[in-house]
């Protein structure tokens, strides 16, 4: 039984990250009217990727990212829609973060933030640029400008939260946070 | 044995070699991707409806929440606009009461010609109320999620209107699930008259709140506050739906106001005309005549 428990849980840990990612894509989608809200939803998958590739990057492995970046952007856009931009951005930004890995282990939380406001800005003007160039015109970049900014006070709450995850597993005593002994 | 050997050495090497392009390989797939889904074929429709089919119950059991959610927002917003609304209210009452003589008048009018001239009523339109459970989720784009697919009789091309006029068409339909492409998307095209001159036009979205008339040749009698509805032309939708007004004219062009900001939705209807002269996607790529032959 308690074997089972375990398993369960080291499971569940293990899946968490990708899951979560998946929750903040259905949230993006829902139609919620609160002032400012839809304009920081669509930025929300991408900050949980930021996020989860500094603090659990095996838990994240690439086709796992490919595969909930294509489902984001099927659930987006209708036909003639570009699918990959958002799993491009996904991958980008997590080998971005896993290549200085070793630089960010020691900084502190503003830099953290800043570290997002330098990546997301680059993978939203290459979504930008993406869909522009596959339109064969120059979208209004505005809203997306509009999103970036937002986003960037929404990273520290959310990074907070998704941080609030169990901090030591309960069954597995030797894995703490980042799954590795 | 050596041919065992042979193959478990080439599954070796493979794995390497999978695993020493990794990145590029998965970079590939998305940029691949990127390609495929413009090149819009069948199978990426397919794929498309099927993952609207599977989040669009979840987006729609989470929908009572959200509708009490956003009602609360909406209520405090109200409380804020009581004086203000009310006096806007009491002005347009009085427009409307004129507005009523005017149109009693002319539907005894109206009756009294049609027995005269023995008209003939087009057909009835269809209409299915649906709830839009979910938004586009991106700056690119401008589309909603609907609760009713082709069971419930939604099909691509329709119109999709409030009670103030049309807001999109629908773009995609799964079985439990379907797309509104909304006026204002940069995708969105649609032949269009100025109510007063009757001259034409097309609309075209640009992911602006307010879409622009384009390909408009008489710019001299056009004037701000003008109503723009469906023009009929191309089959797609009967002439006469309101479509929004004229916003602004200058050099950038005339600024049309969409009807019903589209980002503020909660009910659609969707509405069958029973014309389909205009097909939204192009029709599907004939079969190649020569087999494609593997390598």
């Amino acid at each position: 039984m308690y074997a089972l428990l375990q398993r369960l849980d080291r499971l569940a840990y293990a899946v968490a990250p990708g899951l979560a990612i998946a929750a903040l894509i259905l949230c993006s989608l829902v139609p919620v009217r609160v002032p400012w809200l839809p304009a920081i939803a669509p930025l929300l998958p991408l900050m949980a990727v930021y996020h989860f590739s500094l603090t659990r990057p095996e838990a994240l492995p690439r086709p796992a990212l490919l595969l909930l970046g294509l489902a984001f952007d099927l659930l987006q856009g209708g036909p003639g829609t570009p699918i990959g931009v958002s799993a491009l951005q996904f991958l980008l930004m997590s080998e971005v973060v896993a290549a200085n890995r070793r630089f960010v282990a020691e900084l502190s939380a503003f830099f953290l933030w800043f570290g997002y406001a330098a990546l997301a800005a680059a993978a939203v003007a290459m979504a930008w640029l993406a869909l522009s160039g596959l339109a064969a015109t120059i979208i209004d970049p505005r809203p997306a400008l509009a999103q970036y900014v937002v986003s960037l006070f929404v990273y520290p709450i959310l990074g907070w939260v998704l941080g609030r995850g169990p901090a030591r597993d309960p069954f597995n005593p030797t894995t703490g946070p980042g799954g590795r002994a | 044995m050596a041919l065992r050997d042979t193959v478990s050495s080439t599954a070796g090497s493979f794995a390497t070699l999978v695993r020493r392009f990794a990145l590029t390989l998965v970079v590939l797939a998305a940029v691949g991707a990127m390609l495929v889904g413009k090149a819009d074929t069948v199978i990426v429709e397919r794929v498309r409806a099927a993952a609207m089919d599977l989040v669009t119950p979840v987006l729609d059991a989470a929908a009572e929440p959200v509708a009490a959610v956003n009602d609360f927002v909406a209520q405090l917003r109200d409380v804020t606009n009581l004086r203000t609304e009310n006096a806007r209210l009491r002005e347009e009452n009085a427009r409307l009461l004129e507005w009523q003589s005017v149109a009693r008048r002319l539907e005894a009018e109206n009756i009294e010609l049609r027995a005269l001239s023995n008209f003939k009523d087009g057909p009835r339109a269809r209409f299915v109320t649906a709830r839009v459970v979910g938004d586009s989720g991106s700056a690119f784009m401008r589309s909603l999620l609907l609760n009713i697919g082709r069971r419930g009789g939604a099909m691509p091309g329709q119109a999709v209107v409030t009670a103030d006029g049309l807001i999109g068409r629908i773009v995609e339909a799964g079985e439990v699930s379907s797309r509104i492409l909304l006026v204002t998307d940069i995708n969105f095209k649609l032949p269009v008259m100025i109510e007063r001159t009757r001259e034409r036009a097309i609309l075209q979205g640009d992911n602006s709140p307010r879409p622009r008339l384009a390909r408009f040749q008489a710019v001299g009698g056009i004037q701000s506050g003008d109503r723009i509805v469906t023009s009929g032309d191309g089959g797609s939708f009967p002439p006469g739906l309101a479509v929004g007004a004229v916003a602004s004219v200058g050099d950038g062009g005339i600024r049309v106001t969409p009807v019903a900001d589209g980002t503020r939705l909660e009910l659609v209807r969707i509405v069958d005309y029973g014309v389909t002269g205009l097909v939204t996607n192009p029709p599907p790529p004939p079969p190649p005549t020569h087999p494609v032959r593997g390598r």
